[in-house]
């Protein structure tokens, strides 16, 4: 069968149920509330028009709100016994996971888009430099396709899914605080390696309007290894 | 169209099917008849192709599950033991999803949908949202989603479970009608339905086969099983010599009344004649007093018995293939 229709059947069944189920709603309104109100709060204490800090806000909300987005993923179709259906359907495992994860990135492309909103008064009352905002968005984007990576395989590994959205946090979390371990380092492999891993400095490189090759290329390598991990995994249990 | 050979499944050390084979071929019925936890489910899911055997060939439409499961699972229909429903979708959304992934044309979608519903009779629930539907609904939405695509294979785990009298008469109906040109294996620990519906029967218990035979076969080896229970009070001597004596009954056991002093429970093995409770009630009051006659019916507990006793006598005529 065509690898398109098949992929697209599973990825068309997900975004019917995030949008039956009050999941998208629930995770898009604390996300936008959480945004919102960081926005307000940076632009009227510091006074500089710029995204910068709201973008390292926003990271930080990210590593709570997509393990919600990503806890049901696998959780629940073990849950409901429909695995059975979706393993036996004359679909490929990595289809399922690819279909599973192009549905959760889009409610996540969904909810960041919605906070350009933010942009506009940016626009109308300052100056802000718009290769930052960019650099950083895209920055903003690889990490949540990170994240999301990484709770999905999770959610493959339980069939609770509160156990895999508890897993989840303190992966992120970890991935993004590794950069502290820094300064207690010191052999200069180790601070290095350290740094590799931090989510939140390759980040910080984006939103200082740093497009920096290794930054993209760890995070699509950690995409690649979670999404290969997560498919592999379901070949095993079978 | 579905071939089994030396098929073993392990988890772990723990040893679930041993090498059991057998096949189910166009335009046949098998029935998969045994107790729960006998290893039915397991080998549905091995044909399924959702778990992988640990050794041997597991074979659909000619398709090795192994190395060609993609193949092999366009062809399939599937109904797991308990239907695979998305609570969250309504039916219809349910069913457009399994076509689609099955490969079915968009063009052919919304014919295939109004087959398998009016041969469902789910009109009346097209809207509905899966985790709305009675238990009966739930069946007959999975049995749905299994025909849909025009598979080749049905593989069905208990198909009629949870339905009322009439929806399992009309599912019988489906599925005969479609197991006249494709090839079909329901597994039940029901007795009366696959003498129904199957035209060969494999029975499994302890993850092995014990026998595939005809429903013919099965229905012997259930008479084989029949017996009669009676309540009776007197003198134990002359009752045993009594009931012995009549013709049809093979063996009798006889215990003390559980409850009632002086009573004894008896429990006779007959032949399948007609008329032998008669003969053992005459014989019980000529000599005693009678409380209670019953004749006892076919357990599937009872016909694996009578399997199992017939398989460590003498060898037996069926197909038999269970290896050591």
């Amino acid at each position: 069968m065509n690898t398109m229709t098949a992929l697209k059947a599973i990825y068309t069944k997900e975004m019917l149920s995030y949008f039956r189920s009050p999941i998208a709603y629930f995770v898009i309104a604390v996300f936008l509330l959480g945004t919102g109100y960081f926005f307000t709060y940076n632009i009227f204490l510091t006074g500089v028009g710029t995204m910068d800090s709201t973008l390292q806000n926003m990271g930080i909300l990210l590593l709570t709100i997509v393990p919600v987005l990503t806890m049901r993923i696998f959780s629940a179709e073990y849950n409901a016994r429909t695995m059975e259906l979706l393993m036996t359907l004359p679909v490929k495992t990595w289809q399922v996971v690819m279909g599973k994860y192009l549905g959760a990135v889009t409610i996540f492309l969904l909810m960041t888009v919605a906070t350009w909103i933010n942009l506009i008064p940016l626009y109308l009352y300052g100056n802000p430099q718009t290769l930052n905002i960019i650099s950083g968005y895209i920055g903003f984007i690889l990490l949540g396709m990170t994240c999301i990576a990484i709770g999905q395989f999770f959610s493959a590994l339980t069939e609770n899914q509160i156990v895999a959205a508890l897993i989840t946090i303190p992966v992120l979390l970890g991935f993004w605080f590794v950069g502290h371990l820094q300064q207690l380092q010191s052999s200069m492999m180790l601070r290095d390696l350290v740094a590799h891993l931090s989510f939140a400095l390759h980040f910080a490189d984006f939103i200082r309007g740093l497009l920096r090759s290794d930054g993209v290329i760890f995070f699509l390598a950690v995409i690649a290894s979670a999404l290969t991990l997560n498919t592999s995994y379901l070949q095993l249990r079978r | 169209m579905i071939e089994l050979q030396n098929v073993v499944k392990r988890y772990g050390s723990k040893t679930i099917i041993h090498n059991i084979s057998f096949d189910v071929k166009k335009g046949e019925i098998v029935g998969f008849l045994g107790p729960n936890g006998a290893g039915k489910t397991t080998t549905m899911r091995m044909i399924a192709g959702f778990t992988e055997a640990t050794s041997g060939t597991v074979k659909v439409a000619g398709f090795d599950m192994a190395s060609q499961r993609d193949l092999a699972a366009t062809r399939l229909g599937y109904l797991p033991e308990s239907p695979p429903l998305y609570d969250i979708l309504d039916v219809t959304s349910y069913l457009t999803f399994v076509a689609r992934a099955k490969g079915v044309p968009t063009a052919r979608i919304q014919q295939n949908l109004d087959r398998v519903i009016s041969a469902f009779r789910l009109e009346a629930v097209t809207t509905k949202e899966c985790y709305k539907l009675s238990k009966g609904y739930r069946q007959r939405v999975g049995l749905a989603q299994a025909l849909l695509g025009e598979p080749d294979v049905l593989l069905l785990d208990e198909p009629t479970a949870g339905l009322d009298p009439g929806q399992i008469q009309e599912t019988r109906e489906v599925i005969r009608n479609f197991g006249r040109d494709h090839a079909v294996l329901i597994s039940t620990h029901i007795l009366p339905e696959v003498t129904l519906i199957c035209q060969r029967v494999a029975i499994i218990n302890g993850g092995k086969i014990l026998a595939v035979d005809s429903p013919e076969g099965l229905q012997r080896a259930a008479d084989q099983s029949n017996g009669v229970l009676l309540d009776a009070g007197g003198d134990r001597q002359a009752l045993e010599q009594s009931l012995r004596s009549v013709d049809g009954v093979l063996d009798i056991i006889i215990h003390p009344h559980p409850v009632r002093a002086g009573v004894f429970s008896i429990e006779c093995r007959v032949q399948n004649d007609v008329g032998v409770e008669g003969r053992i009630a005459r014989a019980a009051t000529s000599v005693s007093e009678l409380y209670r006659l019953e004749r006892r019916q076919p357990t599937l507990e009872n016909v694996f018995l009578s399997y199992i006793d017939h398989d460590s006598g003498k060898s037996k005529s069926v197909e038999h293939k269970e290896a050591a």
